[in-house]
């Protein structure tokens, strides 16, 4: 939402949605033909892989591409293998796609034996197993670091991008859930002093209480419920030194954790806000997997040639090429705007107006850091204007007179250091 | 992935202000009108005749470099005219016609194409061609004998000259209500200070320029004018006089507020422009030149990128989160 200031002196500030006293039941699809499970490994030979096209699968049978790989996905649906690509990500990732033909009538997803043992012992091992494509994307690295062990793990109970109430819906409806997940992740800490702590906006503090964490209230001005943003907050002013020891786990994803455990099987029901070209929003609960082409539809939500479908909310996410595109862990919004709506960027230099610098949440020098990255002075960048302080909120692409696709530039540019940084450690 | 439906596919964010260079240009045109129409009521045709010519060829010069640059053409972005229609309000109502004509070739080939272009000029390009021309040129750009052969309601002189050369007591019979309803001899749009003003806030409001720079700018020349004239009243006007004569107004209001030009961190912009203040009646009062706002934006355009270092500390990442 977008609240410009009277006078106009101010630059107009973005405010994040906040979840009605009374929010929808989620509408649920359930996938018509196929699912698209992505693997976070490149397919590079097509010779002893696990998974063969025409395979049978079960609900909740574990993929992996190669015996002895590690990245895996599960499968919410049973049915045939009908295609294994691979797809290539944001930034050039590398992936495995893996389509897979839904059985007719066979819709009630069987308990994974496999999971529904591994669950009478809650810890770590068990998630690291089964639970990283879980809804709401949880990231377990962290905690199965041995050295330099977590001190903090941030549940983000906010959502951390505009339009989006996805987490906020499930701090709302499903606390017994979160209550559960906070138990597991006590567990998987083991007797490590771990604190757990919350952040929601200001109306739910009160909902998110009975989660038995302490809760922390967010503003509602964007980026200040971005991970980052709150774990400045949260620090205080010596945050430096208390690099790494923190983690972040969405509400989504404790939520489901504790399902898994106390239930026994795995949820592969993600929440996603839905946002049509009207602006109305709706909660859509589907399968991780399900194709975008099935939540359109179920939603009446129509969509013609030059249309854009974005995944994620409106400053972060990221467009898609394809109705058949799949809902992933992490998807928590899906947007469709109109031809109309979209304003493109230009090919103009900056012109040194200074709006982007006003609007930045961590005062990056954004007008000099712009002329670097045009140039590809990339490594100046980073030491001479603040490239690295950058959280990526898209704030300065959003106010920019010239229309200049900054944010692109400073993902292009951190992309292309990680780049040379990891060819150099190869090389030594 | 058999489905052949085109969508748009680009990066974030999706969403966007709205804003864009050519509105911002056109909103500060619009907002200059009311001034030059000023102009044109108290000048008539010759100066009609000169502002059309300037933007005119304002437009014409981008579009030959641009031509001879082999890059696109430019002109709808509504900076060449911009250039042309400021360059234009500084000018005396009969300037000759080759003297405009080689004005804007300064402002748009050497104020700002050769540097890059559109954000690249290290100055403010009309500053740089109305420079340039006092300097090679002065007694077409006098006021006093541009407009010798206009007769006028109120006193013909030059109110800036006649405080430089004969004192403060020249100047008495200058209101303040006289100079900023434009009761002055003047350039075509710099006379009307209540347009001016109007102009600027209208600005200011919308966003479009920087409160802090006009501001300071105008506090500037108000602090300094105070000191001299405390110093010495007989013969340093007041601050009264220098805030609404000369080119104060459009100094303030639609020059130094340039954007390539000037910084755009808050401190940085308080010290451009009330540097700029004190610079310009410093060279009224005791420089060589009869107006000293050209000189002193020059000046604090060159001191820009210095002092836009000063700027709050970059928050520094909690931790590596992918």
């Amino acid at each position: 939402m977008i609240n410009r200031s009277i006078f106009g002196i101010a630059p107009p500030k973005l405010t994040y949605d906040v979840i009605d006293a009374e929010p929808p039941k989620p509408i649920s699809v359930v996938p018509k033909e196929k699912v698209t499970l992505f693997i976070a490994e490149s397919l590079e030979t097509s010779s002893g892989l696990l998974i063969q096209t025409g395979a049978h699968v079960t609900a909740g049978e574990k993929l992996k591409l190669l015996p002895d790989s590690v990245a895996y996905a599960i499968s919410p649906v049973s049915g045939s293998v009908d295609s294994v690509s691979p797809f290539t990500g944001i930034m050039g990732k590398q992936l495995t796609a893996v389509v897979i033909k839904t059985e007719n009538g066979a819709e009630a997803p069987q308990a994974d034996e496999a999971f529904g043992e591994a669950a009478k012992t809650p810890g770590l091992e068990t998630a690291l197993a089964f639970l990283a494509g879980l809804p709401g994307a949880p990231d377990f690295s962290a905690l199965a670091r041995k050295d330099d062990p977590v001190k903090t793990i941030l549940i983000m109970g906010a959502d951390n991008d505009l339009m989006t109430i996805t987490n906020q819906f499930v701090v709302k409806t499903d606390s017994g859930a979160i209550r559960s997940g906070v138990d597991i992740l006590r567990k998987m800490t083991g007797s490590r002093n771990v604190n757990i702590a919350m952040a929601v906006p200001a109306n739910l503090v009160q909902a998110a209480g009975a989660s038995g964490v302490s809760v922390k209230g967010v503003s509602n001005l964007y980026p200040q419920a971005h991970p980052e943003m709150v774990a400045f907050d949260f620090m205080g002013k010596d945050a430096a030194g208390s690099k790494d020891d923190m983690t972040f786990f969405s509400a989504e994803a404790v939520s489901k954790i504790g399902r898994a455990f106390t239930e026994g099987k795995i949820p592969f029901e993600k929440i996603i806000t839905f946002v049509g070209k009207d602006g109305a929003k709706k909660i859509v609960s589907a399968p991780v997997g399900t194709h975008v082409r099935d939540i359109l539809e179920k939603v009446g939500a129509s969509v013609k040639d030059g249309d854009r479908i974005v995944f994620g909310g409106p400053m972060t996410g990221v467009s898609v090429y394809s109705i058949d595109h799949p809902v992933e862990p992490d998807t928590d919004a899906i947007i469709v705007q109109d031809k109309n709506q979209i304003i493109a960027s230009e090919d103009l230099a900056c012109i040194n107006c200074g709006q982007c610098v006003r609007v930045c949440p961590t005062h990056v020098p954004v007008n000099e850091l712009i002329r670097y990255l045009d140039a590809g002075e990339y490594e100046q960048a980073a030491e001479r204007a603040e490239l690295d302080a950058c959280i990526e909120c898209g704030y300065c692409t959003y106010v920019c007179e010239s229309r200049i696709p900054i944010f692109q530039h400073i993902r292009l540019a951190k992309h292309a250091l990680e780049r040379m940084k990891a060819a150099e450690e190869n090389n030594v | 992935m058999s489905n052949r439906m085109q969508l748009t596919v680009s990066h974030a964010p999706f969403w966007h202000t709205g804003s864009s260079v050519s509105v911002k240009y056109y909103h500060i045109m619009a907002a200059a009108m009311i001034a030059v129409i000023a102009g044109l009521v108290q000048y008539g045709i010759p100066a009609l005749a000169v502002i059309a010519l300037s933007v005119g060829s304002a437009m014409i010069w981008e579009s030959i470099f641009n031509y001879l640059a082999k890059r696109p053409n430019t002109i709808d972005d509504g900076n060449a005219a911009l250039i042309g229609l400021i360059f234009a309000m500084l000018l005396p109502a009969v300037t000759p016609w080759w003297v405009v004509i080689t004005g804007t070739f300064l402002a748009i080939v050497i104020g700002k194409q050769i540097y890059g272009g559109l954000g690249a000029n290290p100055f403010n390009p009309v500053v740089v061609a109305y420079a340039i021309l006092i300097l090679s040129w002065p007694i077409f750009l006098d006021y006093n004998a541009a407009l010798v052969d206009y007769v006028f309601s109120f006193d013909p002189v030059y109110p800036m000259a006649a405080v430089k050369f004969q004192g403060a007591a020249a100047v008495e019979n200058f209101s303040v209500t006289d100079l900023l309803l434009g009761r002055q001899a003047a350039g075509i749009g710099t006379g009307f200070g209540i347009g001016l003003i109007i102009g600027g806030i209208y600005l200011i409001v919308r966003g479009f320029i920087r409160w802090e720079i006009a501001v300071s700018f105008l506090a500037g020349i108000f602090v300094t004018a105070l000191l001299f004239n405390l110093k010495n009243p007989e013969v340093y006007a007041g601050p009264g006089f220098h805030v609404f004569t000369g080119m104060s107004l459009i100094g303030a209001f639609f020059l130094a507020t340039e954007d390539s030009s000037s910084p755009v961190n808050f401190v940085p912009m308080l010290i451009y422009g009330a540097l700029g203040g004190f610079l310009t009646v410093l060279i009224r009062n005791i420089g060589v030149h009869v107006d000293g706002v050209i000189f002193a934006l020059l000046i604090i355009s060159l001191v820009n990128p210095i002092v836009d270092k000063i700027r709050p500390k970059a928050k520094r990442r909690v931790m590596n989160y992918a």
